[in-house]
């Protein structure tokens, strides 16, 4: 379970999160939607501890991140953008390092990372080092290295962007396993169909402010148009900056 | 913590070993080094030396068959460009004239000085042994004549000496290669510095470049664990350059002709512990001092640049300090106090421990502060992100 | 090298000794080693800057020292050992060494030893010659130099006689050999019979085992040249190579060296002759060295010189021995020996200067621990000597001299006579290099060649132009280092001895090229040929 409350944030000039609040429940997939420049991963990074809020609490399974960011984390998982992969290693090296990171010994790290490299079908390349990856791959060892310590929460910063049709496939099919194992899984945005596709919540996003929350269906009905797709105009006044 | 920071050294060293760029820069330098210093001494002793057999440029020889037959005697003989050798190749004729005078003979028939002109360029370094040489042949001959025109004359030749100076020379036998020793240290203790820099670059200004420096700090690791694991990772890069060059040196000073300059150059196994054991602080706040400024710059290009210039300052004191061109204050400071105390070690003195303790303490000191700096400015998002 | 050996108390207790004994000094010396004598005003050599790493030292009686002639620190020891043998718990000596340490640490196992000559010469005190002559040993292996016992600082057995207070006004013919040699013996506190070369021989070997070399390479120089064959004969296990230069072969009794005077004499005289300039010069030399030896041999010349050293006025006695013997030390030296047709010349004109000179030069130069000598040559060389070798002896001036002088002091001396298989010829398969030099007025070739009867890996080498000491004339002593490091006496070539190195003889008293022609000038430039022709002519 992800929460923040009354979150404000200003950098440089600009106000990037504005009292913003929200929550995001285990088995659920909760999609952080917002135009470019909306503040979505500025949130996520004070998520992470990576931002200090000026104001407000980010909690993970109820612990202050600022407050306790290393117990907080211990049951996070982190796809950034971008991935921050490691070249020189390869990805057995790399998931198996970040496992050992979260808290596995090294045997159960390197147990935990074969299984995940299995299950996301990178056996061909677990021994090969990152350089030269295409985007897919790429994706796949960043996701693996998100979920091998089995974390409750996990965080997704714009998953799909430069992805392909396969590698889109694969991530949806691996968000809705988490999910249905009980996972909280938190990702942000700017791609309505991937949002209205897996979403179980949406946080729609604009200016550093929560404009509207509720499920695809919900935010149709209240905004009394027939798509998310228009619900989401109607709802930040513009269609800037959002990719159907 | 100690699993985790264990953890991140192993991932680093194992990242800098595939890392072409730092294992080339550590190896160039802990390789090349040494071997330049060995090229730079050989090629400077044989310089320095004067040939076996000198040949100069003798006018009016058949003047002073006698003076000729004795340069003869020690191996300096006339030659002219168009002298060849036993195989047929052309003499290394120096440009050193020797003028027998005119009135040669008959000024010694008389018991006078008769007179020989030595024309030279003293100025010149490659000539200056062989113009000795030559000066010290002719003041032999000249000391012996001198004598036997005394012994002719029913004299005592030592009457003609009246002062012996007797020298006791309290160099002891280290001490004389120290001087060359004391440069090859200031290169020893450069390598710290050097061998380590660009992995301290990639592991930071590197590592925010290439976005992983985020997804690091986004995991339950403190920045106080993330900050010692890469300065120890330096550290052990720092080192295995250290000792590299240590071997290198040891292996390749061997074949310097050093008995040449009348002393040797022996790196000992003593000297290598020694240098490693105070090379080890060096090592850590060369690595600290490395991150930190690989930090705070904004990328792998500006810590480059910004990097070379901070190195200048250990450089500086490395040899001012091989120079003997230090203030007594320097020997108190990082980098300069350790290297009195091994260039004390090498010329078999004492070793100042005071002077090596503090020196070691401050350089510890400095590499806590370093560190702290690192840790607390990981807190802050100019940083992470490079704002 | 000669001056300064020791401090100025030392040196007058030396010139002291001398002074008693000026008889014992110029007859009774045998075999100088001449490195000893080299010329004092000579710039002194290319000064030593060899260095070294340390050593760790042997013992607690061993220390860093500064050795006469070397700037450098050495380390100097010495181990203690009995006088006597044969009574372990009597009275005991020390036995000093010092050893210059290899410039690359790179062979501790061998170590270079270098035996001086006499017999009762130090080897510490000639260190810088040593140094200096086998640099090249010295660049991979430590440089050993032991007082023998009863020479140097090894208990010297000097003689401090009260003696003639002037040298130069004493008669030699006065002297009483038995009543100073008494004196001397009577002044020793030592059981001198226990200085002779087998015990000296136990002390070496001694101090290698307890500075640790496994091997050594031996370097002898006249009487050395004995020691080194006994240690041929009876340690051969710790030889690596022998280097034996101006040789006396162990058949030999060095009291018959008085033909090998008169040969040096005879070689002197054909040089000069053969020589353009000095044949021109001074071509009734052989006439002039016999007419000045005849009459001198009737009464000395007695005439008020100079003192050669303070000055003042004095009274010369040029005796018979004075001249001749001035000689016979000039002709050790190759520097001097250029001098000796001029000094002949001018005492044939009763002028003395020269010969003075050459005189003064022997006066305290020769640095002999006269006790060990009469020691070793009463005890090795007087009892074996055979009635017709005596009856040669007696045939030259010299050989004459000596056997009278030793008749008397060995009489007094009383050594118990070596063995007789003593004089039995080394036969050894070691490495041998036998250096002799063509000129030797003490050890001739002739003498190498008896050393090498059952030598049957050795090799001869006669240098044409070298005197006594072969190694500091000529490139021997590259040979010698190239021996110490191949091992292999076989494929050494001693063409390099051949290089004439021969210079002017002296044609007055200040030079050694032609003197021009009063009237007109030398034309050099005209005659450039000629001119070389000449100073090469006296080849």
């Amino acid at each position: 379970m992800i929460k923040v409350s009354n979150l404000s944030k200003r950098i440089g000039e600009v106000q990037a999160l504005d009292d913003l609040s929200f929550e995001a429940k285990d088995g659920q997939i909760t999609g952080l939607l917002g135009p470019n420049g909306a503040g979505k991963t500025t949130c996520l990074r004070t998520i992470f501890g990576l931002l200090q809020p000026d104001k407000g609490i980010a909690e993970i399974d109820g612990i202050d991140v600022s407050k306790y960011p290393i117990e907080a984390k211990q049951q996070l998982g982190l796809f950034p953008d971008p991935f921050g992969l490691y070249e020189r290693l390869t990805p057995r090296e790399y998931v198996s390092y970040f496992a050992e990171l979260n808290g596995l010994s090294r045997v159960e790290a390197k147990a935990a990372t074969a299984k995940v490299l299995s299950q996301l079908h990178m056996d061909d390349i677990a021994d090969r080092r990152c350089k030269g990856f295409s985007q897919g791959q790429r994706m796949k060892t960043a996701l693996a290295q998100a979920i091998v310590h089995q974390p409750t929460n996990i965080i997704l910063d714009e998953p799909t962007r430069g992805l392909d049709v396969m590698s889109t496939r694969v991530l949806r099919d691996l968000l809705r396993g988490l999910k249905e194992n009980g996972h909280c899984v938190l990702f942000s945005s700017h791609v309505m169909q991937e949002v209205a596709a897996l979403c179980d919540q949406v946080i729609v996003m604009a200016d550093g402010k929560v404009i509207a929350i509720g499920s695809p269906d919900d935010l149709c009905r209240q905004t009394g148009k027939d798509s998310l797709e228009d619900a989401f105009i109607q709802l930040i006044g513009t269609d800037e900056g959002i990719a159907a | 913590m100690m699993n985790k920071i264990m953890t991140m050294v192993r991932k680093e060293l194992i990242d800098a070993a595939r890392d072409k760029r730092s294992v080339m820069a550590g190896l160039s330098y802990a390789i090349g080094t040494p071997l330049l210093m060995c090229g730079m001494f050989m090629l400077l002793i044989g310089q320095m030396s004067s040939p076996k057999d000198l040949n100069i440029k003798i006018e009016h020889a058949n003047n002073a068959p006698d003076l000729i037959k004795y340069l003869s005697s020690q191996g300096i003989t006339h030659g002219d460009s168009r002298s060849t050798d036993d195989q047929g190749e052309p003499l290394d004729v120096k440009d050193i004239r020797l003028v027998i005078s005119e009135d040669y003979a008959a000024q010694m028939a008389k018991g006078l000085s008769a007179e020989v002109i030595l024309i030279a360029d003293n100025s010149n370094e490659k000539l200056q042994n062989s113009i000795r040489r030559l000066e010290r042949n002719l003041q032999t001959y000249s000391a012996e004549m001198g004598s036997l025109r005394l012994i002719a004359r029913g004299i005592d030749p030592r009457v003609v000496q009246p002062i012996k100076v007797k020298i006791e020379d309290q160099a002891t036998p280290d001490s004389k290669g120290g001087i060359i020793l004391g440069i090859a240290t200031m290169t020893m203790i450069y390598a710290v510095f050097i061998s380590g820099m660009n992995l301290a670059i990639d592991t930071s200004a590197g590592e925010r470049e290439r976005n992983s420096l985020a997804l690091l700090l986004s995991h339950p690791v403190s920045t106080r664990s993330i900050v010692l694991a890469k300065v120890f990772a330096v550290t052990v890069f720092a080192m295995l350059g250290l000792l590299l060059t240590l071997i290198i040196s040891k292996i390749s000073y061997a074949y310097v002709p050093w008995h040449e300059l009348g002393f040797t150059v022996n790196i000992s196994t003593d000297f290598i512990l020694l240098m490693l054991l105070i090379g080890l602080p060096i090592a850590m706040m060369a690595a600290s001092l490395q991150l930190f400024v690989s930090f705070m710059a904004k990328s792998f290009k500006e810590a480059q640049s910004y990097l070379t210039l901070v190195l200048i300052v250990p450089m500086m004191l490395s040899m001012a300090a091989s120079y003997n061109i230090a203030p007594d204050t320097l020997q108190w400071l990082p980098v300069s106090g350790q290297q009195q105390a091994l260039i004390a070690f090498i010329k078999g003195r004492e070793i100042p421990m005071l002077q090596l303790v503090l020196s070691s303490v401050v350089t510890l000191v400095i590499t806590l502060a370093l560190t702290f700096a690192m840790e607390r400015s990981l807190k802050s998002e100019k940083i992470i992100f490079g704002l | 090298m000669f001056h300064g050996k020791r401090d100025r108390s030392e040196t007058r207790k030396a010139i002291n000794s001398v002074k008693g004994k000026p008889l014992m000094t110029l007859i009774g010396t045998l075999l100088i080693s001449s490195m000893i004598l080299s010329l004092p005003a000579s710039a002194s050599a290319d000064s030593e800057n060899s260095e070294n790493n340390t050593r760790v030292p042997a013992s607690q009686n061993e220390q860093t020292c500064y050795l006469d002639g070397l700037s450098e620190q050495v380390s100097c020891g010495f181990i203690t050992v009995p006088e006597n043998p044969a009574k372990p718990d009597g009275k005991q000596i020390e036995i000093h060494y010092a050893v210059l340490a290899a410039i690359k640490n790179s062979n501790y196992a061998e170590a270079f030893l270098a035996i001086a000559g006499g017999p009762g010469q130090s080897a510490i005190d000639n260190a810088a010659g040593f140094s200096r002559i086998f640099s090249k040993i010295r660049q991979s292996r430590d440089i050993l130099l032991i007082d023998q016992r009863g020479t140097g600082r090894s208990n010297i057995l000097n003689c401090l006689g009260d003696g003639f207070e002037d040298p130069l006004a004493i008669n030699e013919a006065d002297f009483d050999v038995a009543t100073e040699t008494q004196a001397c013996l009577d002044e020793l506190d030592a059981d001198v019979t226990q200085y002779g070369s087998l015990n000296a021989l136990d002390d070496f070997e001694a101090v290698r085992k307890h500075l640790g070399y496994k091997k050594l390479h031996v370097y002898g120089i006249s009487y050395g040249t004995r020691m080194a064959q006994l240690y041929l004969r009876h340690y051969p296990e710790v030889l690596s190579t022998v280097t034996i230069d101006g040789v006396v072969p162990m058949q030999q009794s060095v009291l018959a060296i008085g033909n090998s005077i008169s040969r040096a004499f005879d070689l002197l005289i054909k040089d000069c002759n053969t020589n353009k300039l000095c044949g021109a010069q001074f071509p009734n030399l052989k006439a002039d060295l016999a007419s000045v030896d005849a009459k001198l041999a009737i009464a000395p010349m007695v005439s008020q010189v100079p003192d050669p050293l303070t000055g003042e006025s004095t009274q010369l006695t040029m005796t018979r021995a004075k001249f001749m013997g001035a000689i016979r030390m000039a002709l050790y030296m190759p520097n001097v020996r250029a001098l000796i047709p001029h000094a002949i010349n001018e005492a044939a004109k009763d002028n003395f200067q020269p010969i003075l000179g050459m005189y003064a030069l022997t006066i305290d130069s020769t640095g002999i621990a006269m006790g060990m000598h009469v020691s070793v040559i009463c005890g090795e060389d007087w009892q074996r000597l055979t009635a017709a070798e005596r009856d040669a002896a007696n045939q030259t001036y010299f050989g004459r001299e000596m056997v009278t002088t030793f008749e008397q002091s060995c009489a007094i001396w009383n050594m118990p006579a070596v063995d007789a298989d003593f004089s039995a010829p080394i036969s050894s398969d070691i490495p041998i290099l036998v250096l002799s030099g063509e000129l030797d007025p003490a050890t001739p070739p002739s003498w190498g060649e008896l050393a090498m009867e059952k030598l049957t890996n050795a090799k001869h080498f006669i240098a044409p132009y070298a005197t006594h000491g072969v190694a500091h004339q000529s490139c021997a002593n590259e040979l010698i280092a190239e021996l110490v490091d191949s091992g292999n006496v076989q494929e050494l070539d001693g063409e390099c001895l051949n290089k004439d190195v021969r210079r002017n003889f002296y044609l007055n008293a200040s030079t050694v090229e032609a003197i021009p022609a009063q009237e007109h000038k030398q034309e050099p430039v005209q005659k450039p040929k000629q001119a070389l022709a000449q100073g090469a002519s006296h080849d």
